[in-house]
């Protein structure tokens, strides 16, 4: 028993160690930010890698997950004479919840996860190290891009997925189920404000993207330097970062409600 | 078998230990590496070559001991002070440790990018002339991953010596070159050391190459090492030197004249 009790306290004590690793990463990459030169050209090679390579996926999901809803929902509202709304519940679902979120959980699994194999893999090459041996800070110049362009990036992606769930789920409402077109638009302009709403959505997202980029990049420059090493960090990106996510909407939505 | 070094040494090692969980690499080693010489670090697999070039490099802290490097004291010192250190070293990693994702001139290229406000065609000309000196031409737009081992190795060689370093760290540099690069590559660090006055620190296996290029030899064993000139080493009396050394050592001795005795163990 106290073994167990011994376990559990170093377990704990591991964690919280972690934790206050985590913590000094992201103030090493908050400093990198604000020390010259800016990483332009590394920052613009990763937003395209985590951004615009994602924007097919994020498309096609937005997309589907927007014939879904205009489906469910219709189906739904319909019983009790609230098919105009679908505007509204579709509106408000995609840009309060369901937008920031799904956007958060396919980036990590796009981007998050080949971002932490991609630094892991240097680490594996000692390729961090030979640029500590130039004297070149790895976290100013391989990190801080990459962290920086996940948070730049998710509120984009997010925006999009919103406006192609919209767009989904008004083929369905209103091209396919017959709903008329005006109500479908007019309820959803009356219903979504753009503080509660957009602008709730946007720092979600951007949450979730400073999230994800401190996780992604830690996993990998903290991996263990050897390919076992690498395919657990990614694993664990997509876990922890899909986690916090999660945990991160709860939270954020009942601090907006308060 | 130290023998009294009357030059103040450009790295010193002073009761450095060292373990990775229960095995003990390092125990309270002392050692230095003299300004302006060639000084050749031998010994088994899992001796500690590569950590203490890593150890001088700030890339692993000991657990015990000090380590000066051109006069300052590194363990503890945070990252911005190891790069004021590191501005004045070169090192050559093992598996060349460039960046995959550039090419091969822009990773010779990349420290002087980073450090000096050299215009284009001036850096341009310096990565030239660095990989003509490692042998290499005609490959600035291939990745290093399209190279060959060797030619990894000596375009990792070009980058770490494009700063022109104080001091070069050298991780088994002939590992994996053919005959004629050996030379080369030798020619290049004899040549560096003696123009140019560098330190070079080279853990290696090639023991003629070794035994012929080196001012001073280093031999780890036992947490610990054994240091000396070629000929002391190879003429120790010491059997677990002399067969560590095998018939390049005795080569080495008749080349230049000496016998099995005279040092110690």
């Amino acid at each position: 028993m106290m073994n167990r009790i011994r376990g559990l306290g170093a377990a704990t004590l591991l964690q919280l160690e972690e934790i206050g690793e985590v913590v000094r990463f992201g103030g090493r990459i908050l400093r990198a930010t604000t020390r010259p030169p800016f990483r332009w050209r590394a920052f613009m090679a990763a937003v395209y890698d985590s951004g615009v390579l994602s924007v097919a996926l994020i498309c096609a999901s937005g997309l589907t997950v927007g014939f879904v809803l205009g489906l469910q929902l219709y189906n739904t509202l319909i019983r009790f004479g609230a098919e105009d709304s679908l505007g509204t519940a579709v509106g408000l679902s995609l840009i309060r919840e369901l937008g920031p979120v799904l956007t958060g959980l396919l980036v990590t699994g796009r981007a998050g996860s080949a971002i932490t194999a991609e630094i892991g893999a240097m680490r594996t090459g000692q390729q961090l190290d030979g640029l500590r041996m130039m004297a070149i800070d790895p976290i100013h110049y391989i990190v801080m891009p990459r962290a920086t362009a996940l948070a730049f990036v998710m509120p984009l992606l997010s925006a999009l997925f919103v406006v192609l769930g919209v767009f989904g789920a008004y083929l369905i409402g209103v091209e396919l189920l017959g709903l008329d077109g005006g109500a479908y638009l007019g309820s959803l302009e009356a219903a979504v404000e753009f503080r509660t709403d957009v602008l709730q959505s946007l720092v979600k997202s951007l949450i979730f993207g400073l999230l994800l980029g401190l996780i992604a990049t830690w996993r990998g420059y903290s991996c263990e330097p050897h390919s076992a090493g690498v395919s657990r960090a990614t694993t664990s990106t997509v876990v922890t970062a899909s986690i916090c996510i999660l945990l991160a909407d709860y939270l954020l939505t009942a601090l907006w409600s308060l | 078998m130290t023998e009294a070094d009357p030059e103040p040494g450009h790295v010193e090692i002073r009761g450095v230990a060292l373990a990775f969980g229960r095995r003990r690499v390092f125990e309270s080693l002392d050692c230095s590496f003299v300004r302006g010489r060639i000084s050749v670090l031998m010994g088994g697999s899992g001796t500690g070559k590569s950590t203490l070039l890593r150890m001088i490099g700030g890339l692993q802290r000991p657990d015990e001991g000090s380590i000066h490097v051109a006069g300052e004291e590194i363990v503890g010192l945070g990252e911005i002070g190891l790069a004021r250190v590191r501005d004045r070293l070169g090192m050559l990693f093992q598996n060349g440790a460039l960046l995959d994702s550039m090419s091969v001139f822009d990773n010779v290229a990349l420290p002087l990018r980073e450090h000096t406000d050299l215009p284009a065609a001036e850096i341009a000309e310096r990565v030239h002339d660095r990989l003509a000196a490692v042998g290499l031409s005609d490959i600035d737009d291939l990745l290093p991953g399209e190279l060959s081992g060797g030619m990894l190795r000596r375009a990792a060689l070009a980058r770490a010596i494009v700063m022109e370093p104080e001091i070069l760290l050298c991780d088994e540099p002939f590992s994996g070159l053919d005959p004629p690069n050996v030379s080369r590559v030798e020619a290049l660090l004899s040549h560096l050391n003696r123009d140019r006055g560098l330190t070079v620190i080279v853990t290696s296996h090639h023991m003629a190459t070794s035994l012929r290029m080196a001012h001073r030899i280093l031999l780890l064993r036992n947490g610990g090492c054994v240091e000396g000139s070629p000929a002391q080493l190879a003429s120790s009396r010491d059997s677990a030197i002399r067969e560590f050394l095998g018939k390049d050592g005795a080569e080495y001795l008749a080349h230049h004249g000496h016998e099995f005795q005279g040092a110690d163990g």
